[in-house]
């Protein structure tokens, strides 16, 4: 079966090299030594090289619409119906099919290179979902705050469902660790915007998740992707707080959201129940700090005034 | 809802915009160029397989080994308008098997069966060596190991079968873990 | 053909002619076709000029031939025929050019030259088949049309063959790895070789053996390609000896072999542009 494809322009690129020798001794052959249609006789004729089929638009087009049904379930989840069941619900859908399924791969934390590389190279384009899945978290971001993170990000994701007991980590430890994230921005954005030769994809290369959704990669990166799991289970969303570059645009965007999680439902208590409840120190004062809350929704479970409310419980 | 805004708001407001806009800026540049996207592609000219006058060297079997999906992106394929297509084609049959009892070698060079033989054209009933066979390669099969390649190279064969990256299943990767690995930087993200 | 008992035949290696380069009796690009004349000369062509070389290797005469040459062959009345793409021209020894032969469009790339009596025999790679012309150009017959498939396999885009003494054609049939035996007029009369990869006596790889020539006792010397290598078969088709084995470029295909009265052999490289001579170390008495 041989599918017509859309690849004529390199086909003939590299048709053209064939002939070509590079080094001082000649070894080409004389031109027509294949045999002829009429030589092979009975109307026959020369099939055309095998082509692949044309790439699936299907798998990039669900992918965006599932990134953006995904983004406004969690904001609803979040935002409006407050449950944090189904937003462990839609965590766990959301690792199995950005993470396991599509294998985390085309990511928004890593398109974040590609943009900044198609801004500056005239030459260099990138598809239009990548557009998309680059631009729908910032959007949501600055309508709903980091509803991305809260359960999309299959990254956050797998991070959020291994966490048991969060330590508390001291406010201005939290606060230089989180400029790191600025730095891994600035340095994958650097290498990423060389010229072609010398460019590196650094955040692709180093991503530690993206190892254990395949089942395969280097031995180094498999076990700092599994250290970031375990150490997981006692800190809160180590890569997320720390390193995401994508994650430190989020923050900036979400500091000017339109709508932002709420703790209490209409009114405050001074009980900070919620303060101790957030694994993720994104609380002050007993409001959310719009920049790093990840909407995981444990802070209205934990209040009294959510409960006694009558809105539903976890 | 109050008449007056706070300042609080109207900054709330404007930056949003902004953001908005700037997102919106960012998306219409890269929206008019989103058709010429980037794809790798092998040079078989620099291939180790393909390449023209390295004979007698091992087959470098990376492409099969290195692509991060289970079944490589990379797939072997014929120019049909270069081959031979020859009764015992080197590719095809391992040469330095023993002969059968047909006069063709006993093995073939294809870890995993993957191209068809059949003749082609008027099809002689007396003799079979007197007919034109087409060697194709199904891409179910191939994982683009090359080894039918090298086998294919000049001299021994025509040099009509080379490799290709399968766009349908590549991944696109910015960083080809194949390309990382290539001994003869055969890999470039072109165009296509 | 009957014949003394075979000889068993062992060569020696004599210093390679040629080679590449821009020096005299050196190629520099493209070395194709070999021949010889009499009293040893031997002439070559490649690039798009004919080297004549004495029989020791040194370099006596060179003329430019209008294409690029493809093979050359010397005829009883000391002209050189040199065959090109859709031509053969005809040169006179001291390189004036006689005449040009062209058939169109029959006559296609024409690889090898020979004669018996007045008659020239072009092999055509195009055409996959020989030509055969009398002494005024006329055409006369095709020799491996008839073949059922149209011609000879030949991917490797070369047909060569050799006329021996009793005006038999010898024609190599690389890709049925096989060479076959022709009278002039077109008739089929035997053939010999098989394929195998692993036994000498057989025809290796896609398509060999790739040149023929015949000496004057009815022997039969083949050239091949991948795992490049010279053979002598007797008559019947049995194997003699291997000439050379590891002597030659591993990329070289289709070289052109001859023979000359005393047994030497002459063998072109087609990559490293050399003439291979190769000089019998028993020589029996009947000559």
């Amino acid at each position: 079966m041989r599918a017509r494809g859309t690849f004529l322009g390199f086909s003939i690129l590299i048709l053209a090299e064939i002939p070509v020798v590079a080094q001082q001794v000649d070894y080409s052959r004389p031109v027509d030594v294949a045999p002829s249609q009429e030589s092979i006789g009975d109307d026959y004729v020369t099939p055309d090289v095998q082509r692949p089929l044309p790439r699936a638009v299907f798998w990039q087009v669900a992918d965006v619409i599932l990134l953006a049904v995904a983004l406004g379930v969690a904001a609803w989840l979040a935002l409006w119906r407050r449950q944090r069941g189904w937003l462990v619900a839609l965590t766990v859908a959301c690792v199995a099919y950005f993470g396991f399924y599509r294998q985390g791969c085309v990511c928004p934390i890593g398109s974040t290179q590609n943009i900044a590389v198609a801004l500056v190279d005239p030459s260099y384009g990138v598809p239009y979902y990548v557009i998309a899945i680059f631009v729908l978290p910032l959007v949501a971001a600055l309508f709903f705050g980091r509803v991305f993170c809260a359960g999309v990000c299959p990254l956050g994701a797998i991070q959020e469902l291994v966490l048991l007991k969060a330590i508390v980590v001291p406010r201005k430890l939290d606060t230089a660790l989180g400029g790191f994230k600025w730095v891994y921005l600035g340095v994958a954005l650097y290498y990423a915007v060389q010229p072609a030769v010398d460019r590196a994809f650094l955040i692709c290369r180093l991503d530690p998740f993206v190892g254990l959704f395949r089942f395969t990669g280097p031995a180094w990166l498999l076990m700092v992707g599994g250290s970031f799991l375990v150490a997981g289970i006692f800190v809160g969303r180590p890569y997320c707080r720390w390193l995401c570059p994508y994650g430190a645009l989020l923050s900036a965007f979400s500091r000017y959201a339109w709508r932002s999680l709420s703790i209490t439902p209409n009114r405050e208590l001074e009980c900070g129940l919620c303060e101790h409840a957030c694994p993720y120190g994104a609380i002050e004062e007993r409001r959310a700090l719009r920049s790093d809350c990840f909407a995981c929704g444990r802070c209205y479970t934990s209040c009294p005034v959510q409960r006694s409310s009558g809105m539903a419980a976890s | 809802m109050s008449e007056k805004y706070t300042r609080r708001e109207v900054l709330g407001h404007a930056a949003r915009g902004l953001a908005l806009s700037g997102l919106g800026g960012v998306t219409g540049l890269l929206w008019l160029k989103a058709h010429a996207t980037n794809a790798w592609a092998i040079d078989a000219g620099k291939c180790i397989n393909s390449q023209l006058g390295a004979v007698g060297v091992e087959p470098c079997q990376r492409c099969a080994t290195d692509c991060v999906l289970s079944l490589s992106a990379i797939r072997a394929v014929n120019e049909f308008s270069r081959c031979g297509r020859c009764y015992v084609c080197p590719a095809y049959f391992k040469i330095t098997s023993a002969v059968g009892v047909d006069g063709l070698p006993s093995e073939k060079v294809c870890p995993r069966d993957a191209i068809q033989r059949q003749p082609i054209g008027w099809i002689d009933p007396d003799d079979p060596a007197n007919n034109f066979y087409e060697y194709t390669i199904d891409e179910a099969l191939c994982n683009g190991c090359g080894l039918c390649v090298m086998e294919c190279k000049e001299p021994a064969g025509l040099g009509s079968v080379r490799l290709e990256v399968r766009h349908d299943v590549c991944l696109d990767c910015n960083r080809c873990s194949i390309a990382a690995v290539c001994p003869e930087d055969a890999y470039d993200k072109a165009p296509g | 053909m009957t014949l003394a008992a075979p000889v068993p035949l062992e060569y020696r290696r004599a210093t390679p002619w040629a080679g590449r380069g821009n020096g005299p009796g050196q190629f520099r690009s493209a070395l194709r076709g070999i021949a010889v004349g009499a009293a040893g000369i031997v002439f070559a062509a490649g690039d798009s000029i004919v080297k004549v070389f004495d029989s020791a290797g040194v370099l006596v005469r060179e003329w430019p031939t209008e294409r690029s040459g493809f093979c050359v062959a010397s005829d009883d009345r000391e002209r050189v025929w040199v065959g090109e793409l859709s031509q053969v021209e005809v040169f006179a020894m001291d390189g004036e050019r006689l005449e040009v032969r062209k058939d169109p469009p029959r006559l296609g790339r024409v690889t090898a030259v020979g004669f018996a009596g007045e008659d020239a025999f072009f092999a055509d790679a195009t055409a996959r088949c020989i030509h055969r012309y009398d002494g005024a150009g006329v055409f006369l017959n095709a020799i491996g049309d008839k073949h059922r498939k149209g011609g000879f396999h030949i991917p490797n885009g070369v047909v060569d063959f050799a006329i021996d003494e009793e005006d038999v054609i010898h024609v190599a049939n690389p890709g049925m790895h096989r060479v076959e035996r022709y009278s002039v007029d077109g008739g089929q009369l035997g053939r010999f070789g098989h394929f195998d990869g692993r036994d000498p006596a057989g025809f290796s790889g896609c398509c060999n053996p790739t040149n023929v020539t015949v000496d004057a006792r009815g022997r039969v010397i083949v050239t091949e390609k991948a795992g490049p290598r010279a053979k002598v078969y007797g008559p019947d088709g049995v194997l003699i000896t291997v000439v050379a084995r590891d002597v030659f470029d591993p990329g070289a295909k289709n070289m052109d072999v001859v023979v000359d009265r005393t047994g030497r052999i002459y063998v072109v490289d087609t990559v490293s542009l050399e003439i291979q001579v190769f000089e019998p170390l028993l020589r029996d008495e009947a000559a």
